[in-house]
């Protein structure tokens, strides 16, 4: 393994493993302390801000919360998103990598203008929905679709097409042909992309800032607005169970596709 | 029906086929449309209004008022000059820490140890940024891990503390854990793109390893190390959580003056006029990234 990795690269490389990892571990220790604050050296192990997550109002209401908002995200933006990539796929038009940088540019542009943006939007049209959670499932489904048309445009571009028409020139009919031989051979994918979804929403902060009410806070909202005040070590125990959540969701995804392959792919 | 079908080349849906396919993408054209670019226009449109505190609808008076007061205010000025600053800065430094990180992982051969190692990254990546924030407060703060552990190497007075966060410094160490895996994930696939027989070329050719490194492969890296900075200059510029955190609303970004127009002064026309700015900056460098960058990063990333 090391043979061709200079051992400076080497040492800096596991450097930076430390730094990315680190503040996770620290969070979980946090969560676990038996002291009232985490302190250097740790006071040793206790299950104490774990019983006071589960027995508070607030973290519980918005760990919930942001489950409830993260499947309702879910649903959508895997049927809408795989529907899309579906076309991206099979598409020549000229437009399709304008419109596919389009669909994923949610991704890179500021959450915090697209949440103020909606939540102007709601208000001057009169609807009742800002800062409730229907508000902030349309600002959800926007930042992560594009994970599943990444996802599941992965699959496709894996999948060989002259398959599904092999099943149409047999004298399948279109859906029964997609159905058949297509949506099994992507379906992993579709899975994988609906994983994403979930956890991009069930992580969400910035489009969320504009759209949330102090009564439906998802997670990240609770916990920030605790966290501008003081160390809730009860905030690190549920970030414990957001780091179980979210931990297992990657080791199915890598269940269900190629990691290496989804994450090193060319765009088409 | 038949005979159309024996001519049909890959992935090319015929006839009246070609049109069904965009039901495909209607769903999802039609939703972005509604709540992505009318929204988003509209925010724009409204930064042309005279500013009335408390009003958010469209008018029909036209101004160019907020953007006056911006560019004549030293201290809006300054934000933006901050912001850009700072995600060059981060931009940088994420390079800097990204780049062994994805030589090793490129280099890991073995399926098994490399597929953990980007399990790793992925999972760093989707992890809540709230809660990685929470873990570098703890370490950085006043009171956090390091200065504890200075007071009691005697570094520093019991009483006293280093001043680790609520600066520029602390935002940028934020910022760094937040864009790491962008970086890592975009640097790796270019990496391993890089044919070895030019490595193998520079050593045979009596370069030692490391100079075959910095001679050939990371000139050959370019590509992805200036999509990897664009794509970290975008997503960090556009953070609100991070300078909130970290620095405690003492760095004062072009996000925090948005949330602070908006959220604490009711001043709509004005906000929307920096959240026009800071849009721009954020989609000119991803523009440019999808000019440079667009056929070489990872299909996530």
């Amino acid at each position: 393994m090391g043979r061709k990795i200079p051992l400076l690269v080497l040492v800096l490389a596991i450097a930076g493993f430390c730094y990315m990892l680190f503040p996770i571990v620290v969070v979980v220790l946090a969560g676990l302390t038996a002291g009232e604050f985490l302190t250097f050296p740790p006071q040793g192990l206790s299950l104490r801000w774990v019983v006071a997550f589960l027995q508070s109002d607030k973290y519980l209401s918005a760990f919930f919360f942001s489950f409830r908002l993260a499947l309702m995200t879910m649903i959508v933006a895997t049927i809408i998103g795989t529907a899309a990539a579906l076309f991206l796929s099979r598409t020549r038009f000229v437009g399709r990598a304008a419109m596919r940088a389009f669909f994923l540019s949610p991704v890179v542009l500021p959450g915090v203008v697209v949440g103020f943006a909606l939540f102007a939007f709601y208000i001057s049209t009169g609807s009742s929905i800002s800062r409730t959670i229907w508000g902030l499932w349309i600002g959800h489904i926007l930042y992560s679709t594009p994970y599943v048309i990444g996802t599941v445009g992965a699959a496709l571009a894996a999948f060989d097409i002259s398959l599904e028409e092999a099943a149409r020139s047999l004298g399948s009919s279109p859906w029964r042909a997609f159905r058949r031989v297509t949506l099994p051979n992507i379906g992993h994918g579709i899975q994988a992309g609906s994983i994403f979804a979930f956890i991009v929403s069930f992580g969400q902060f910035e489009v969320s800032l504009f759209l949330s009410a102090p009564n439906s806070e998802p997670l990240p909202i609770a916990m920030y607005n605790s966290l501008r005040y003081q160390f809730d070590p009860s905030a690190a125990a549920a970030g414990i169970f957001a780091i179980t959540l979210v931990t297992a969701s990657v080791l199915l995804t890598n269940r269900l596709v190629n990691i290496r392959r989804l994450l090193e792919r060319q765009h088409a | 029906m038949t005979a159309n079908r024996t001519g049909r080349t890959a992935g090319r849906i015929p006839g009246f086929r070609r049109h069904a396919a965009w039901l495909l993408v209607s769903p999802l054209l039609v939703f972005f449309i509604i709540f992505f670019v009318i929204p988003v226009g509209l925010l724009f449109v409204s930064s042309f209004n005279p500013q009335i505190i408390g009003q958010v609808g469209i008018t029909s008076e036209l101004t160019l008022d907020n953007y006056s007061r911006f560019f004549s205010r030293s201290n809006y000025m300054a934000a933006a000059g901050r912001s850009v600053l700072l995600a060059g800065v981060v931009s940088l430094v994420t390079l800097i820490i990204a780049y062994p990180m994805a030589f090793v992982i490129a280099k890991t051969e073995h399926p098994g140890r490399n597929t953990i190692l980007l399990i790793i990254v992925l999972a760093a990546m989707q992890l809540d940024m709230v809660i990685r924030l929470y873990g570098m407060m703890v370490i950085l703060g006043d009171n956090g891990l390091i200065n504890q552990a200075l007071r009691l190497v005697g570094l520093i007075h019991a009483e006293t503390s280093a001043r680790l966060m609520y600066n520029f410094g602390g935002v940028v160490a934020g910022l760094v854990q937040f864009a790491l895996p962008f970086m890592i994930l975009t640097l790796v696939g270019v990496i391993r793109r890089i044919d070895p027989s030019l490595e193998e070329a520079a050593r045979s050719l009596g370069a030692t390893r490391w100079r075959a490194f910095i001679r050939v492969i990371l000139p050959a890296s370019m590509p992805g190390i200036l999509a990897g900075s664009l794509l970290v200059f975008a997503l960090s510029i556009s953070s609100y959580i991070v300078p909130a955190l970290m620095g405690g609303f003492r760095v004062g970004v072009l996000p925090i003056h948005i949330f602070q127009q908006v959220a604490e002064s009711a001043r709509f026309q004005f906000g929307a006029s920096i959240a026009l700015i800071l849009f721009l900056l954020s989609a000119g460098a991803v523009l440019v990234y999808l000019h440079v960058g667009s056929r070489r990063s990872g299909g996530l990333a």
